[in-house]
């Protein structure tokens, strides 16, 4: 266990920001911390960063409390910014130092990253002088530069272009591959979802859902089923109720019927299929009704 | 604490600054500003002699030609000596008309009861100014003395009459030593710890000037947040502190040692030579409040400094502490007629005011060696606890955007530290 979280609480004022949460995540996992706008993902987060002290609980991180372990931890802040007036390769090696790098180990790290993410030409030049998409790749490195055991992105995709988001998800996928643990977070679940292995979605600083993300995604299997056919009967089994919806027919399953029965009926029966789809269901919506569960057991709906 | 991160701080603060572009046209205004008066007293000696009489005729009516109506007779006719700068009038109105015509800059009517009274009336145009200026002028008093005296005494006791005294200092310590001897030993003794003492508050206006703009910088391009996430507040405060306090002390020297070449190397001379006239306790335990002194300013600027959103903001809330440094400057008065006055001693022992106090006070007279120790161990005393209030506002005050915490926020924050 890489990162432990012990009953996490923090308040800001009257406001509960985290609310006795409690996670692990394992070595060499990708991680994902969702939630919406608003849900505690940045408190945590910094208070892992040690930026922040928690109210009560704990967190540590490769068995150290935040404030040990900064050496090998490494972030990327939502709120991006860098020094507008420093030489790229100058800002990479400050940032190296200050996690504890040597000035000749940062050098090199630092021309290697650059040449990773094509950079290698503007190491010299001002960090202002780099467009847009040039300084989030340069942001994206200068949070691995000290080269960490664990890395924790806060909503890494914020405002790329769609370029830019498939080439920070390949340098996620490299970070991975390398052992490293990363721990994601973002309020674009769908954006996110494929990449995790496990999830923790949170809400008003609470914990929502928890675990492995097929597990949860099974957990919240689709009573709907999409069925295109020139005509379907009346009743069929395992199907509580038929909608004619465009040329389609939406079928919602009775509790406990299983779609591949429901399709081996639909084969006996004759029906001539020209499509059967099992809609697939967005984590956004899993979490929409797990919240709504949640109100509804705390009567707070 | 990790020293080797709060070196990487301060050398990066440093190098970075020191490149600065306000920052190099700041350390060269002072040169540049010497050179071009130079050239310019060069070139315009003459213009720049006549300008400067011109000035002085404006502030001292007396330098000027003076009107004289004698109605006691003791004054006419008019010494030869002084016939070019007094000239005698029949009536009051002739007098008059001759100030409003300015051919005189003001007019002396004595009065017949002169003798008795001493009465003399000073016309002049404008202000009274002038009348005031008549009574402290060297020159006039001796026209008076000269014209009173002359041939009635020995002209020894004529020249005594109009310059009864020169003083001419010598101090003794509590235990009956020769401290110095001279108006120049003393100016010597005293003008080079005073302005260490100006120095020091100089530093800190400069250097917390920088150290609050850094912060700024790095709390509006957001970057603070991965700084603190990579080094303890305390690290990155102290780094600051130093890198920063270097910039600021390489400013001054660069302006002082600018000024001392441009003079011809007189400044420096007077200050090594004041340097070797100040008793060495006096001039380490200088070195000690200005060093104690600089830490504690610029930790408390700082952590106050860093709650500010804007580099304006920031100015106005570190301004506090310097207004405390400046205190001192204050009660000058005071102090100057007896550096250990009741005042003076209070202050001494007050943490933000000690520093500057001390500096002053120390070169002017034997200071008790209670208020040595005692306002040393003030400082010492308040440094850690500045350090720790100054770390804890930083910790917060550097993710404060937008908005200024209220006094009840900030409470919250030393309270609770997060």
């Amino acid at each position: 266990m890489i990162i432990n979280v012990q009953h996490l609480t923090k308040r800001y004022g009257d406001i509960v920001a985290v609310d006795d949460l409690s996670f692990a995540v394992e070595q060499g996992e990708l991680f994902g911390l969702l939630g919406p706008n608003g849900a505690g993902k940045t408190t945590t987060i910094r208070i892992a960063m040690d930026i922040l002290h928690p109210d009560a609980g704990e967190i540590t991180i490769l068995g150290q409390p935040p404030d040990r372990a900064k050496r090998y931890v490494g972030y990327l802040p939502e709120e991006r910014g860098l020094y507008r007036n420093l030489k790229v390769l100058d800002t990479l090696v400050y940032l190296a130092e200050l996690k504890g790098m040597s000035t000749t180990t940062a050098r090199g790290r630092a021309k290697y990253l650059l040449e990773r993410v094509h950079l290698e030409e503007w190491a010299h030049r001002k960090v202002r002088e780099l467009s847009q998409g040039m300084q989030q790749r340069l942001q994206f490195v200068a949070s691995f530069v000290h080269d960490p055991e664990v890395l924790f992105l806060d909503e890494p995709f914020k405002g790329l272009d769609p370029l830019n988001v498939e080439r920070v998800k390949e340098l996620i996928a490299e970070l991975r591959q390398q052992g490293k643990t990363v721990v994601l977070s973002s309020h674009q679940m769908n954006l996110v979802e494929v990449l995790c292995d496990r999830i923790l979605l949170i809400n008003r600083g609470r914990q929502v859902l928890y675990g492995p993300l097929a597990e949860i995604k099974r957990q919240y299997a689709p009573n709907t089923i999409r069925v295109r056919a020139p005509h379907l009967p009346a009743t069929l089994p395992g199907v509580a109720n038929v909608e004619h919806d465009d040329g389609a027919f939406n079928l919602t399953l009775a509790e406990g019927s299983d779609p591949q029965e429901v399709l081996r009926g639909l084969v006996a029966l004759g029906v001539e299929i020209q499509s059967f789809e099992v809609a697939p269901v967005p984590l956004e919506e899993i979490f929409v009704a797990a919240v709504r569960e949640e109100e509804a057991r705390y009567g707070l709906a | 604490m990790d020293w080797r991160k709060v070196w990487v701080i301060a050398r990066h603060e440093y190098l970075v600054n020191v490149r600065r572009t306000g920052f190099i046209v700041m350390t060269a205004i002072v040169p540049v500003l010497g050179i071009l008066a130079l050239l310019f007293a060069a070139l315009f000696s003459g213009e720049a002699r006549k300008l400067g009489e011109s000035v002085e005729k404006m502030f001292d009516p007396s330098a000027g030609v003076i009107g004289v109506v004698d109605r006691s007779g003791r004054f006419s006719p008019i010494l030869p000596e002084y016939q070019d700068r007094f000239r005698l009038y029949q009536s009051e109105a002739e007098a008059e008309q001759a100030v409003l015509d300015e051919d005189v800059t003001l007019a002396l009517v004595i009065g017949e009861d002169y003798l008795e009274t001493g009465t003399v009336v000073v016309v002049s145009k404008g202000s009274g100014f002038g009348s005031a200026a008549v009574s402290d002028s060297l020159s006039v008093r001796k026209f008076f003395v000269d014209h009173l005296l002359a041939g009635r005494v020995e002209p020894i006791l004529q020249k005594r009459a109009v310059e009864p005294l020169k003083v001419q200092s010598r101090v003794l310590s509590s235990s009956g030593q020769r401290q110095s001897e001279g108006p120049w030993s003393i100016v010597f003794t005293f003008i080079v710890p005073y302005f260490m003492a100006i120095f020091l508050v100089m530093t800190i206006f400069v250097s917390s000037g920088y150290l609050l703009q850094s912060v700024a910088e790095e709390k509006e391009s957001r970057i603070i947040e991965i700084i603190v996430s990579s080094v303890r507040p305390v690290e990155l405060m102290t780094g600051k502190i130093a890198g920063l306090g270097a910039l600021g002390l390489t400013q001054v020297l660069v302006w002082v040692l600018s000024v001392a070449s441009l003079s011809g190397g007189a400044v420096a001379l007077l200050a090594i030579a004041g340097a070797s006239l100040i008793p060495a306790r006096v001039l380490t335990l200088e070195v000690v409040y200005y060093v104690l002194g600089f830490i504690l300013y610029a930790t408390l600027m700082a952590g106050v400094g860093v709650l500010g959103t804007t580099t304006q903001e920031s100015q106005q809330l570190a301004g506090l502490f310097s207004l405390f440094a400046a205190l001192p400057y204050m009660v000058l008065g005071f102090i100057f007629a007896n550096p250990n006055v009741l005042i003076a001693r209070v202050l001494s022992f007050f943490p933000l005011t000690a520093p500057t106090m001390m500096m002053i006070r120390l070169p002017l007279a034997e200071v008790p060696w209670v208020d040595v120790a005692g306002s040393i161990a003030a400082l010492l005393l308040s440094i850690p606890g500045a350090l720790w209030l100054g770390a804890r506002l930083f910790r917060v005050g550097v993710l404060i955007y937008g908005k200024r915490p209220t006094l009840k926020e900030i409470w919250l924050i030393v309270r609770r530290g997060s």
